[in-house]
């Protein structure tokens, strides 16, 4: 089968259509973020699902308003036809549309080693079980903060490793896990911030939003816009349980003390000096962990500005734009 | 309420900077490779930008039928095809289209048959055609035929009976 033979079918219409409605919502969204200064991550987290849910629908959905959409005449009429570039024969002889579909296939493999056999591993595999430890005294924190949060109390497990590290396990029973190597570098004030957090995060699991987008996101394992923007809602994630736990602990600065301990080296050894983090031979993915940690603790470092706008219009007409726009993009 | 008013303004700048930037994006291709599908005022205008592209079109017009055609689409890469599509005398509403492509080429907007209620093996000149009939979207009789000639397909669909389409069908082949 030709290239053009493949972009014209459904599948390859819609493979073709979903990353371009993605890349113009991820852009609409972008600036509507920056025009109407919305920094709330809460916000910017709702903004960047029209991103990641628009572009699953926007195909059949423009189809089922416009059958005749994918016809010559519409894309001659189209504000943008994918297809002049994707047929656009490079000096070799190779269609653009072929390197358009390595990138997709690129994406694919990284949204696979990546995400999906990770997660899968995770959740068939947990690394670490409450048997492996034993149960941590926070005094009264947890269950107080349980009670504001409308939680039931979890158990919080401590395991014998150097290592620093601290998460939940957000199942029926939520567990927290963290390393007696934590609690070592940790003050109490920036203990208490960092357990804040991931009782933030038990909190927001009873709505699983994040679970439901990675399922509507598989549909998209091979669009690099949706796979950046889901990433980045991961981070909006991490923050608003950072503001859930500063308004919990009411000390911004805790908070930002305790995740100066998570920077990694090559070595795996947790070091303290922002400069030190960005050194040479360092993975692409433990710098993006140090840059998404540098980022929360500048936050949590500024004083928060003042009220943020009514997000409902903004949200509207950013929506609108994207809908409206995308229709005549082929 | 001015710092909505001056999001607002901000937005609506950055989506027309966006459509702009669409649009010059989508003139690009055509500026890059001249065999991209684009628009043609004549049939002779087509035969010059894309020489050796042979074009069937019909001899035998019906009065219904106006001359010349309202659009014709072209191109010659990926693959050779082109479109030509004919106003109802005295109207604005497409009655004819003739496509011929060496791919998929989809052409269904201003004519389309939604139902087909007869379809046969219509033979025309040593070609085996098949035609259709049936209606198109606001219910007014259609029909189409569609056959191959060399690695081309042809397809020729019309808002009436298959009367007239038979007959401008045929006046296509020598």
């Amino acid at each position: 089968m030709g290239i053009s033979t493949f972009l014209n079918t459904s599948v390859g219409m819609y493979v073709v259509q979903s990353f371009c409605h993605s890349l113009v919502a991820a852009v609409l969204v972008d600036r509507a973020l920056k025009a109407w200064k919305i920094y709330d991550p809460l916000i910017r987290q709702r903004f960047r699902l029209i991103v990641i849910l628009f572009p699953i629908f926007s195909f059949p959905l423009y189809q089922l308003i416009n059958p005749a959409r994918s016809s010559v005449f519409f894309r001659m009429e189209a504000l943008f036809d994918s297809s002049r570039w994707l047929t656009l024969e490079l000096g070799w002889g190779v269609p653009v549309g072929v390197l358009f579909l390595v990138m997709l296939g690129a994406t694919s493999l990284v949204f696979l080693f990546q995400e999906l056999i990770p997660v899968l591993r995770h959740t068939m595999t947990p690394k670490h079980s409450v048997d492996e430890g034993t149960h941590f005294d926070a005094g009264t924190f947890v269950q107080d903060t349980a009670k504001v949060l409308a939680i039931r109390k979890p158990e919080v497990i401590l395991i014998d490793e150097e290592e620093p590290f601290l998460f939940s396990a957000t199942g029926r029973e939520a567990v927290i896990y963290l390393s007696s190597g934590l609690t070592r570098v940790l003050s109490s004030e920036e203990l208490r911030a960092a357990i804040a957090h991931e009782l933030a995060h038990i909190a927001r699991s009873r709505r699983p939003l994040l679970v439901a987008l990675f399922l509507f996101r598989i549909v998209q394992f091979f669009n690099p816009v949706v796979l950046v923007k889901y990433r980045r809602a991961v981070r909006d994630e991490e923050k608003i349980c950072d503001d859930i736990a500063v308004a919990l602990t009411g000390n911004r600065g805790a908070l930002a003390g305790a995740l100066k301990n998570f920077y990694q080296k090559p070595d795996k050894k947790h070091v303290l000096s922002s400069l030190q983090s960005s050194s040479a031979n360092m993975s692409l993915e433990e710098y993006s962990h140090n840059l998404h940690l540098e980022s929360r603790i500048a936050r949590l470092e500024t004083e928060p500005a003042g009220p943020e706008p009514d997000p409902l219009a903004p949200f509207v007409l950013t929506l609108s734009a994207v809908v409206l726009l995308n229709y005549l993009i082929v | 309420m001015k710092k909505q008013l001056s999001g607002i303004a901000a937005f609506v700048a950055a989506v027309a900077i966006l459509v702009a930037a669409l649009l010059l994006a989508n003139w690009a291709p055509l500026a890059l490779q001249k065999e991209t599908l684009r628009r043609y005022n004549s049939i002779e205008e087509v035969r010059a930008a894309l020489p050796g592209k042979v074009i069937y079109v019909p001899s035998y017009f019906p009065q219904q039928v106006s001359w010349p055609p309202s659009k014709i689409l072209a191109q010659g890469k990926p693959f050779q095809a082109s479109v030509i599509e004919f106003k109802r005398a005295g109207s604005d509403e497409a009655v004819l289209t003739i496509s011929q492509a060496e791919g998929p080429f989809n052409t269904d907007r201003d004519i389309a048959l939604t139902t087909v209620s007869e379809q046969v093996q219509y033979i025309m000149k040593g070609r085996t055609a098949a035609l259709q009939v049936g209606t198109c979207g606001n219910g007014e009789p259609c029909s189409r035929m569609s056959w191959n000639e060399g690695n081309s397909a042809i397809t020729v669909t019309m808002r009436s009976g298959p009367f007239e389409l038979t007959r401008i069908s045929e006046s296509m082949l020598h």
